[in-house]
């Protein structure tokens, strides 16, 4: 009897730890508990452009940050109580996503012209429900090219739309805009002055394709007014002599651009040689008939 | 039996003894073997084979090289020794032709069992460039094929005419086959003078297009800036042991054939004499190159190069680089150089010897460079550093050797391996012969 009950221990025993082997295969679902959701939202503006949030999903599973695919996440204005839903995203491969907004004159401030955001995750059979307050003031950047002394400056101010006040002592970057990362120009902290502008010297001798310059005014990741930026285009850089062999004939181009030797030459060989085989076969028909 | 029928009786094909039918059976068998290893390598892809992105041209690659290089045997021997009127060439022409053809056609088999995807073939001549090398090579290596069909061939005609009448009683399906493939040959001025004229067009147009052949090969390799491969002197290097590669197949050939079709009154030992000063003039030139492409180096190569060269000399592949040298070059080279070591039995040796070398000397050739990549790869199996042939590519690429030897010995068999009409001509023995009925 003894012994029936010690067989039945073991085969409960060994059960058991298959099933919590099994459970813990499951990495969305550790310990059988839902994962907690990161939410973050940062807010850019481009002067004359679309205002949008960049979006990111991720979450800490198995002391691992994880970034949470293929998720819907709803975007709200939110007033007083109410929440007005202003549209959905769903996150890529990376974990991201963009809302671009509708103009800010169509959402609602609150009385001290703050835009209230609500970006939030209805939550799923892996993840809690989830969500993430933005607040917003909204700032305009007017920047423009302006020549003093024959020396080029990038002059922007910064405007408080909300209060229609200009924003002194904020710093704002400027920069060239570049394939990988922008080209800094100017101090490295630019001021507003009392008339809410900063003046920023271009030096001419920056590449631009046909002298064209992209300069990037840019309110940095402001704790009130997001990322604003505004852009200039200006003839004021060195041009760019394209250099590139892509149209030129040279070994290394398809077939419709082989260097003219290339063609000339083997195909002298090539015709010449065929020419003289099939001058050969026709003299084995002559031999057949004389 | 008069001369001229002695002769005929003497050269004519005819028929495999025991050994002949137990060595195409072996063949066939090889073949069979490679053709299955070849079907298998087809389904599964090129994982069967040991090439990997390190060492993605292998064994198939070297024999390619292996067999171009062969087949210039028939621009050396027929045309050189034609051009400088070397009249002791008879008996060796036809032998040298049949190795050219073979050679070729295999080398063309064997660059497409390089292909992953054969199906593709057609994408080669539909998206050539002419910037490629091997755009080079798929238009030289068919033009050789053809032009090296033509060699054996128009000098053939009048033998294909003797053959048909002499075969007309005993065997006359064959008789038939040989009177077709004879074109109404029947000796009259127009039609020598058809053949003579191509016969001349085509020694001429043999060399310039076997050192084409040649240099295309050596430059798909030297175009490539790689260790090893990057090289002014490639060119003429293949060209130098392309000589020597084909003149060794030559002479091994030339002893078998004479000793199994009992020829000894034909090929003589004054043959073997002057083919072994001839290969050891080309033994010299390869030599001269030979030092040109290793000894040089050896002490101005920069790190790269020095340890590319490390790894021939006394690494890795020391022992197939030594033996290509010493067993493939310097020791038939001082054999040749004494008179007994230019008779018939050494000289099969040292062909052999030739042979074997010129074979694993273009495995070295291919196989090192690549172990050492311009961008190495981070992390990469050490099995990719190495690189030695999988069971599939030995049995695929003995069925091409296979295949090769196959092709030489159905020409044997069926074609006389001696020009009947041009020995029949030098020894005098009868002008031209009767006009044949067709």
């Amino acid at each position: 009897m003894k012994n029936r009950f010690e067989v039945y221990f073991v085969f409960l025993a060994f059960l058991s730890v298959f099933l919590l082997t099994m459970g813990s295969q499951n990495l969305l679902a550790q310990d059988g508990e839902k994962n907690r959701i990161r939410i973050s939202a940062n807010y850019f503006k481009i002067m004359d452009g679309e205002a949008y949030f960049d979006i990111k999903a991720s979450a800490r599973i198995d002391k691992k940050n994880v970034e949470v695919t293929n998720i819907k996440l709803t975007v709200y204005n939110e007033i007083i109580d109410e929440k007005i839903e202003l549209g959905t995203v769903t996150t890529n491969m990376k974990g991201e996503s963009k809302f671009v907004l509708p103009k800010l004159n169509e959402i609602t401030p609150d009385s001290t012209h703050t835009y209230n955001f609500v970006v939030s995750f209805n939550g799923n059979e892996s993840f809690k429900r989830a969500s993430k307050s933005v607040s917003i003031k909204d700032a305009n950047i007017k920047a423009d090219l302006v020549v003093k002394d024959s020396t080029n400056y990038i002059s922007a101010t910064l405007i408080d739309v909300g209060k229609d006040s200009l924003l002194i002592g904020e710093t704002m970057d400027v920069q060239v805009q570049r394939l990988f990362m922008p080209h800094k120009i100017g101090e490295e902290f630019n001021y507003t002055d009392k008339n809410g502008t900063i003046l920023v010297p271009v030096d001419t001798d920056i590449p631009g394709v046909d002298g064209n310059l992209t300069i990037e005014v840019v309110l940095n990741d402001h704790d009130t007014y997001g990322t604003v930026k505004d852009l200039v285009v200006a003839p004021i850089g060195t041009p760019i002599v394209d250099e590139s062999t892509f149209d030129l004939r040279k070994m290394w181009s398809p077939r419709n651009k082989t260097p003219l030797f290339l063609l000339i030459f083997p195909n002298i060989l090539i015709f010449g040689i065929w020419g003289l085989i099939i001058y050969l076969i026709t003299n084995l028909f002559k031999i057949a008939k004389s | 039996m008069d001369s001229y029928n002695k002769l005929v009786n003497d050269l004519a094909p005819r028929k495999f003894g025991k050994r002949g039918t137990i060595w195409t059976t072996l063949l066939i068998v090889i073949i069979i073997a490679g053709i299955i290893a070849y079907i298998d390598q087809i389904i599964k892809g090129q994982v069967v084979t040991n090439m990997r992105d390190y060492a993605l041209w292998g064994i198939y690659i070297s024999n390619f090289v292996f067999f171009v290089a062969t087949s210039f045997v028939g621009s050396v021997t027929v045309a050189v020794l034609r051009l400088t009127k070397n009249t002791w060439r008879t008996p060796l022409v036809r032998i040298a032709e049949i190795i050219t053809l073979a050679a070729i056609v295999m080398a063309g088999v064997t660059i497409m069992i390089d292909m992953a995807r054969p199906d593709r073939l057609l994408n080669l001549f539909i998206h050539a460039r002419l910037q490629s090398p091997i755009t080079w090579d798929v238009i030289i290596v068919p033009t050789s094929i053809v032009l090296s069909f033509l060699l054996l061939y128009f000098p053939l005609i009048p033998d294909l005419a003797i053959l048909k009448k002499h075969f007309k009683k005993t065997k006359p399906t064959i008789s038939k086959w040989y009177g077709k493939l004879a074109l109404n040959w029947n000796g009259s001025k127009a039609q020598k003078a058809l053949q003579e004229k191509s016969i001349r067009i085509i020694a001429i147009m043999i060399i310039p297009v076997g050192i084409i052949l040649q240099t295309i090969d050596a430059w798909l390799f030297s175009t490539t800036y790689r260790i090893g491969w990057d090289s002014t002197n490639m060119g003429a290097y293949f060209i130098s042991g392309a000589f020597v590669a084909g003149l060794g197949a030559l002479v091994t050939l030339m002893y078998v054939i004479r000793k199994v079709r009992g020829l000894e009154n034909y090929i003589t030992d004054y043959h073997f004499d002057k083919m072994g000063k001839f290969l050891g003039l080309g033994c010299l030139t390869y030599l001269y190159f030979n030092i040109n492409e290793y000894l040089i180096p050896i002490f101005t190569a920069p790190v790269e190069e020095d340890i590319h060269l490390n790894s021939l000399v006394s690494g890795e592949y020391a022992p197939i680089f030594w033996f290509a040298q010493i067993v493939g070059l310097l020791l038939p080279l001082f054999i040749l150089l004494f008179n007994k070591g230019r008779k018939p039995g050494a000289m099969f040796i040292v062909g052999m010897m030739v042979v074997i070398g010129s074979w694993w000397k273009r495995f070295i050739i291919v196989t090192p460079t690549l172990l050492h990549p311009f961008l190495p790869i981070e992390g990469v199996p050490e099995s990719w550093h190495h690189y030695f042939p999988s069971m599939h590519e030995w049995l695929i690429t003995g069925a091409t050797l296979a295949m090769a030897f196959l092709i030489i010995t159905v020409f044997v068999r069926y074609l006389p391996v001696i020009p009947i009409q041009r020995t029949a001509d030098e020894q005098g023995l009868v002008k031209t012969p009767k006009i044949v009925e067709s």
